[in-house]
C-alpha cells in the first residue's frame, strides 16, 4: 500500500511541476479570457453571457407587452426593425407567439439556469470550500462553451426565415410536433430542440463538476456542516440538474423523432388542414409528464442558488448568525426531494387521472413546509440584527418578500380544484414570475452586488444600486400584482388579443399601466448593466481583502486572486461560517481556530 | 485487515480528502452514469406508459423469432439470447482488463480490451442484422379490408391480433394482384415469380396457404418507434463505448498510462462499458421478455 | 495552480489476490448466465401459455413479475461486482442507490397515468375500443382451431 501512495504523490509532484511551467509564462489573451480554465473567469463568462441573454429576453417581453397594452396602436418603428413580423407597425400573431416562446426559453434556461447557477456555482464553489479550482477545469470550460453553442443555435433560430420556435417554452406536442401547424413549427422548433440538447450537455458537465468538487475538494476542516449555505444550495441544484435534465433530453429526442422520423410517440388521431395523419397510439400527455419531470425540478434549479446566496448575504449584512443552519439544510434537502415528486401539478387539467392528480396535490402542498421554514429563518436572521442596507441586502430582503407573495399563490394553484379555474390564466403568469422569475433575479442581483468586489476588485456604484433596487422592486409588484386580478377574472395567458371578450374590456387601462411599468423596469435593468460594465473599469477600488467583514473563505484571498486562488497554502477551516456578533466580536473568520473559552454557537 | 482499521479511524467528511476515497474522475463517471440511467429510465418508462395505454401489445416471442441463416424457422428469443451473452462476456473481459490495469499489466490490458472491443462490435453486428431483418421482413397484414405486406418500421407494425380465417379469405378477394403474387410465393416456393404472375387472382388465392401465413391486423405503431428508438440509443452507447475502448487501447499501446503510473482511465471506461451492459439487461427485459 | 492529482484519495484500494478475484468473476459470470437462461425459460413459458386455449392472465403476470425480479438481481450483480460498487465505502454506495429510489414514483405515476389514459379512451372513445381491443374468441394467437397449422410451431 505504501508503494501505491508513493506512486500517487509522485504523480502529484509531476502535476505541480507541469503546472508551474504554465504559471511562469504570460497567459495569452485567448487562454486567459476566452478558453479559460479558471473557474472565476468561467463564472464571469456565464454572467456576462447571461446578461446579454437577459437583455434579449427582456426586450422580447417589452415587445409583446406593447401588443398587450396597446393592441390597436401602430408602432412604425417595429416594422423598420422586424419587417413582415410587424406589418404596419403591429406585432403579427406568429411573431407574438415566437416572442412569448423565446422569452420563456431564454429567461428560464439561459439566464436563470446558466446565468445564475453557472455564474455563482463557478465563482463560489472553489472559493468558499477552499479549492484551487473545480475538480475538472477542462470539463468546466467545455460546460461554458456548450452553453455558448446552445445560445448560438437558439439565436440562429430567431433569424431563420420561418422564425423561431413558437409553441410556448414548454413546447407541447402535438402543436410542436407538426410542421404543418405553423411557421414557428418548422425549422425553428428543430433548432430549439437541438439548442436544448446542447444546453443539457452543458448543464450536465457543469453539474457533475459542481457535485464532485463539493464532495472531494473541500479544504482541511471544511466538513459538510461547515459549508456556507450557498454551497449547499448549489450542491442540491447540481443534483437536481444531473437527475432531471436527462429526462428532458429523452423527451426532446422523442419529439425530434416524431417531427422528423414519422414516429408516433406523442401523436394520435390528428386531423390537420383537412389531412388525416397516419400517426396512432401516441400520447400528448406523455410529453408533458417527461417535460415536467424536468420542468418542476427546474424551477428549484433556478430558485435554490438564489436561496443560498440570500441566506449568506442576509447573515453577513445583519451581522448575525444565520438562524437555524441545520433547518436550512434540512429544508433545502426536503425541497430537492419533493421537487422530483410533484411534477404533474402542472398538468391537472390535461386529462390526467384525477385520483393521481390528488396524490400530486398532497405532495405539492408539502412543499409549503420547508419553504415556510426557510422564510421564517430568513426573517429571524434579520430580526434585531444590526442591518447594513447595502444594495445586496436590499435585494436579498426583496427576494424574501417576493418569495412569500409568490409562494402563497402557489398554494392556490397547487390545489387541483382551484386550478381548474386558474390554470392557463394570467394568475399563473403572475405566480411564477414573482416566485421564480423576479425572486431568482433578485437573488442574482444580490449575489452580483455582494460578490462584485471579489470578481473585479471594485464596487458597483451604490446610488445606481439603490435606484435599481427600488424601481425594480416597486415595478415588479406593479407589473405582476394586477395580473392576479386579471387571472381571477379569467383572462387567458398567451393570447395575442382579447378584444373579442366584452368582459375583459375593463382591463384595458390596467394592461397599459403594466406595459408602461415594464418598459421602465427594463430601462432600469439597462442602467444596472451600465453600472456593471462601468464599474468593472471605473468603479471604486476595493482596498481591503474583506470589505463586508464576512467569515467565508473567499475573502481570505487577495483582492484580485489569480488562478489557484490562494498564493500559499490553502487555509484550514476551524468553524462554521456564521460566527457573527459572537463573544463581543463582530465576526470571526472560518480560518480562526476555536479559542479555549469560546462559547458554543 | 489494515484497510478496515484505517477506514474506521478516518474522519471521511472533515475535508481535505474525498469522503468516498475516490478520485474525482471516478466520482464524476458514477454520477454521469446515474444521470444517463435517468435518460434510459425515461425512455423505458415512456414505453411502459404507452404500452399500458394500449388495449393490445404484441407478444415479443412472436416478433423476435428469427435467427440468421435459419430461414423461416420459428426460434423465439434465440438470437437475442446470443446478443445478451455476447454483451455479458464482453463485460467479463472488461472486468479482466480493469483488473490487469490494477496490476499495471500492460499486455493484459491490451489483450482483454481487444476482446471487449470484439464483443462490442459483434453485438453491434447482431443488432444491425436484427434491425435489417425486422425492417425488410414481409408480413401479411389486414389493412382496410385488404391484405398488405409490410415490415416492422416506425410507421407500421405487422404484429396485431390474428385475423380469422374467414376474414382473411374475404380480404384476399380485394387484394391487388402484385400482393397476391408475393403471398403465393411465400406459400409455394416451387413456382417462380413469372409462373405465378401468369395465374389469375383466384388461382393465386388457391395457392396461398392461409394457415401458414398468420395474417394479422396492424399492431400498435408506437412499438416500432420505441423499439428502434431505445435499442438505437443503446446501440449508440455501445458504439461510443467501443470508440472509447479503442482510444483506451491505443493509449495503453502508447504507454500513456504506464507513464502516468496508473490505469484509472481504464477503470472509468470499464464503468461505462458495464453500464451499457446494465442498460441492456433492462432493454432485454422490457422488449424481449415481458 | 491545479489540484494535485488525486491527493483526495486517502487509502489506496486494496486489491484482492489474483485467484480470489478470478474466482469471484467466474462465479458472477456463471450466476449471470444462469439467471439469463432462467429468464429465457420463463419467456418461452409465457409464449407457450399465450398459445394455449385460455391463458391464465394472473399466472402470466406472475411470471412477468418473476422475470423483473431476476433482472433486478442481474443488475445487482453487474453493479456490485463488475462495477465494484460493492467494494466502495458505504456512503458512496448510498449516494448511488438512494437517488435511484426516485424511480419508484417515476415508474408508478407514469404507468398509472398510461393505464388511466387507456381506460378513459375505452370509456369515451368507442372507436378506439372497437379497433384496438382484441376480440374475445381469438384472444391469443393460435387460439382458433381453424388456424392451427399442421405440424408446425
Amino acid at each position: 500500500m505504501s508503494e501505491a501512495m508513493n506512486v500517487h504523490s509522485g504523480v502529484a509532484a509531476a502535476h505541480a511541476v507541469h503546472h508551474d511551467d504554465h504559471g511562469h509564462h504570460e497567459q495569452s489573451f485567448i487562454s486567459k479570457y476566452v478558453f479559460s480554465m479558471d473557474h472565476k473567469t468561467i463564472g464571469k463568462q456565464f454572467l456576462i453571457t447571461g446578461m446579454v441573454w437577459a437583455i434579449i429576453g427582456g426586450l422580447f417581453s417589452v415587445l409583446f407587452r406593447l401588443q398587450l397594452g396597446y393592441p390597436d396602436q401602430s408602432f412604425p418603428i417595429l416594422e423598420t426593425f422586424f419587417g413582415h413580423w410587424a406589418k404596419g407597425g403591429q406585432i403579427q400573431p406568429e411573431f407574438y407567439y415566437g416572442l412569448v416562446t423565446m422569452h420563456g426559453t431564454v429567461l428560464v434556461f439561459f439566464v436563470l439556469t446558466a446565468g445564475l447557477s453557472g455564474t455563482f456555482a463557478n465563482l463560489l464553489i472553489p472559493l468558499q470550500i477552499g479549492a484551487r479550482d473545480m475538480a475538472s477545469p477542462f470539463l468546466n470550460m467545455l460546460s461554458y462553451w456548450f452553453f455558448f453553442i446552445a445560445g448560438i443555435v437558439m439565436l440562429a433560430s430567431i433569424f431563420v426565415h420561418t422564425g423561431p420556435a413558437s409553441g410556448g417554452w414548454t413546447m407541447y406536442p402535438p402543436l410542436s410536433a407538426l410542421r404543418q401547424a405553423g411557421e414557428g413549427q418548422k425549422i425553428g422548433t428543430d433548432l430549439w430542440l437541438i439548442s436544448m440538447a446542447l444546453f443539457i450537455v452543458s448543464s450536465l458537465l457543469g453539474g457533475l463538476n459542481y457535485i464532485s468538487t463539493i464532495l472531494n475538494m473541500r479544504t482541511k476542516g471544511m466538513s459538510m456542516t461547515r459549508l456556507p449555505l450557498p454551497i449547499w444550495a448549489m450542491f442540491f441544484t447540481a443534483v437536481l440538474g444531473v437527475l432531471s435534465f436527462p429526462v428532458l433530453l429523452s423527451g426532446a429526442i422523442l419529439l425530434l423523432f416524431d417531427r422528423n422520423l414519422g414516429t408516433s410517440f406523442y401523436l394520435s388521431d390528428i386531423v390537420i388542414n383537412g389531412e388525416i395523419l397516419p400517426n396512432e397510439g401516441g400520447s400528448a400527455i406523455l410529453y408533458q409528464h417527461l417535460f415536467w419531470f424536468l420542468g418542476h425540478p427546474e424551477v428549484y434549479i433556478i430558485l435554490l442558488p438564489a436561496m443560498g446566496m440570500v441566506s449568506e448575504i442576509l447573515s453577513v449584512n445583519s451581522r448575525k448568525p444565520i438562524f437555524g443552519y441545520m433547518a436550512m439544510l434540512g429544508s433545502l434537502f426536503a425541497i430537492a426531494i419533493l421537487a422530483f415528486l410533484v411534477w404533474a401539478h402542472h398538468m391537472f387539467v390535461t386529462g390526467l387521472n384525477p385520483f393521481l392528480g390528488s396524490v400530486f396535490v398532497l405532495l405539492t402542498l408539502l412543499i409549503a413546509v420547508p419553504s415556510a421554514i426557510k422564510v421564517f429563518n430568513w426573517l429571524t436572521t434579520l430580526w434585531r440584527g444590526n442591518i447594513r442596507f447595502t444594495p445586496a441586502t436590499l435585494f436579498a430582503i426583496g427576494f424574501v418578500s417576493l418569495f412569500i407573495s409568490g409562494g402563497l399563490t402557489g398554494i392556490f394553484l397547487g390545489n387541483s380544484t382551484i386550478d381548474i379555474h386558474l390554470h392557463d390564466t394570467m394568475f399563473v403568469v403572475a405566480h411564477f414570475h414573482i416566485v421564480m422569475g423576479v425572486a431568482s433575479f433578485f437573488g442574482m442581483f444580490a449575489g452580483v452586488y455582494h460578490w462584485f468586489p471579489k470578481m473585479f476588485g471594485r464596487y458597483l456604484n451604490n446610488t445606481l444600486g439603490y435606484m435599481h433596487f427600488w424601481v425594480t422592486m416597486i415595478g415588479a409588484y406593479l407589473i405582476f400584482w394586477p395580473m392576479h386580478y386579471q387571472g381571477l377574472a379569467g383572462i387567458p395567458r398567451r393570447y395575442l388579443d382579447k378584444k373579442g371578450w366584452v368582459s375583459f374590456n375593463q382591463f384595458g387601462e390596467l394592461d397599459k399601466m403594466i406595459t408602461v411599468v415594464s418598459i421602465i423596469v427594463f430601462a432600469v435593468q439597462l442602467m444596472f448593466v451600465f453600472n456593471f460594465f462601468y464599474s468593472i473599469f471605473k468603479g471604486r477600488k476595493v482596498t481591503t481583502p474583506n470589505p463586508w467583514g464576512a467569515n467565508t473563505l473567499e475573502w481570505t484571498t487577495k483582492i484580485n486572486p489569480g488562478h489557484g486562488n490562494w498564493e500559499g497554502e490553502i487555509p484550514e477551516v476551524h468553524r462554521w461560517p456564521y460566527d457573527y456578533g459572537k463573544d463581543g466580536r463582530d465576526f470571526i473568520p472560518q480560518t480562526e481556530p476555536v479559542g479555549a473559552n469560546e462559547s458554543k454557537h | 485487515m489494515a484497510t478496515t482499521a484505517t477506514t474506521h479511524q478516518t474522519k471521511w467528511w472533515s475535508g481535505g480528502k474525498s469522503p468516498f476515497n475516490l478520485e474525482y474522475g471516478k466520482l464524476m463517471m458514477w454520477y454521469f452514469l446515474m444521470s444517463d440511467a435517468f435518460t434510459f429510465g425515461a425512455f423505458l418508462i415512456s414505453y411502459g406508459s404507452i404500452r399500458f395505454s394500449q388495449n393490445f401489445w404484441p407478444d415479443p416471442n412472436v416478433v423476435f423469432n428469427a435467427f440468421p441463416g435459419a430461414g423461416h424457422a420459428n426460434l423465439p428469443l434465440a438470437f437475442v439470447s446470443v446478443m445478451t451473452f455476447i454483451l455479458i462476456i464482453s463485460s467479463v473481459t472488461m472486468v479482466l482488463a480493469v483488473h490487469a490495469g490494477h496490476k499495471g499489466d500492460k499486455q493484459g490490458v491490451i489483450k482483454w480490451l481487444a476482446w471487449t472491443i470484439v464483443g462490442g462490435l459483434a453485438f453491434l453486428g447482431c443488432q444491425a442484422w436484427e434491425w435489417h431483418h425486422l425492417i425488410t421482413g414481409e408480413h401479411a397484414v389486414l389493412v382496410d379490408g385488404q391484405i398488405d405486406i409490410i415490415g416492422q418500421t416506425t410507421g407500421g407494425n405487422p404484429w396485431g391480433d390474428l385475423v380469422s380465417h374467414d376474414a382473411a379469405l374475404a380480404a384476399l378477394q380485394k387484394t391487388p394482384h402484385e400482393t397476391l403474387i408475393s403471398l403465393a410465393h411465400q406459400s409455394n416456393h416451387a413456382l417462380t415469380h413469372e409462373q405465378l404472375a401468369a395465374l389469375t387472382d383466384q388461382q393465386l388465392i388457391k395457392e396461398i396457404k392461409l394457415d401458414e401465413l398468420h395474417i394479422r391486423e396492424k399492431g400498435p405503431i408506437a412499438f416500432g418507434g420505441y423499439f428502434y428508438g431505445i435499442t438505437g440509443f443503446h446501440g449508440f452507447h455501445v458504439f461510443s463505448g467501443v470508440i472509447i475502448n479503442i482510444v483506451m487501447l491505443l493509449m495503453t499501446q502508447k504507454n500513456v498510462f504506464q507513464n502516468r503510473g496508473h490505469y484509472l482511465m481504464i477503470e472509468k471506461a470499464g464503468l461505462y462499458w458495464h453500464f451499457v451492459d446494465l442498460v441492456w439487461v433492462f432493454v432485454f427485459l422490457c422488449f424481449y421478455l415481458i | 495552480m491545479q489540484h494535485p492529482a488525486f491527493e483526495e484519495v486517502t487509502i489506496h484500494h486494496e486489491h484482492t489476490d489474483d485467484a480470489t478475484f478470478k474466482k469471484k468473476v467466474r462465479k458472477t459470470t456463471i450466476l449471470l448466465s444462469v439467471i439469463t437462461v432462467i429468464e429465457l425459460g420463463i419467456g418461452l413459458l409465457i409464449y407457450t401459455m399465450h398459445k394455449g386455449e385460455n391463458p391464465n392472465e394472473l399466472l402470466v403476470l406472475m411470471f412477468k413479475g418473476m422475470v423483473c425480479i431476476l433482472t433486478l438481481a442481474k443488475a445487482y450483480y453487474i453493479v456490485s461486482v463488475f462495477m465494484h460498487l460493492g467494494d466502495e465505502i458505504r456512503n458512496m454506495i448510498m449516494t448511488i442507490v438512494v437517488p435511484l429510489l426516485l424511480f419508484i414514483w417515476f415508474i408508478a405515476a407514469f404507468i398509472w397515468d398510461g393505464n388511466s389514459y387507456k381506460n378513459l379512451r375505452n370509456t369515451y372513445d368507442k372507436h378506439f375500443q372497437e379497433t384496438t381491443m382484441p376480440a374475445k374468441h381469438q384472444h391469443k394467437e393460435e387460439a382458433k382451431p381453424v388456424e392451427k397449422p399442421a405440424g408446425k410451431e
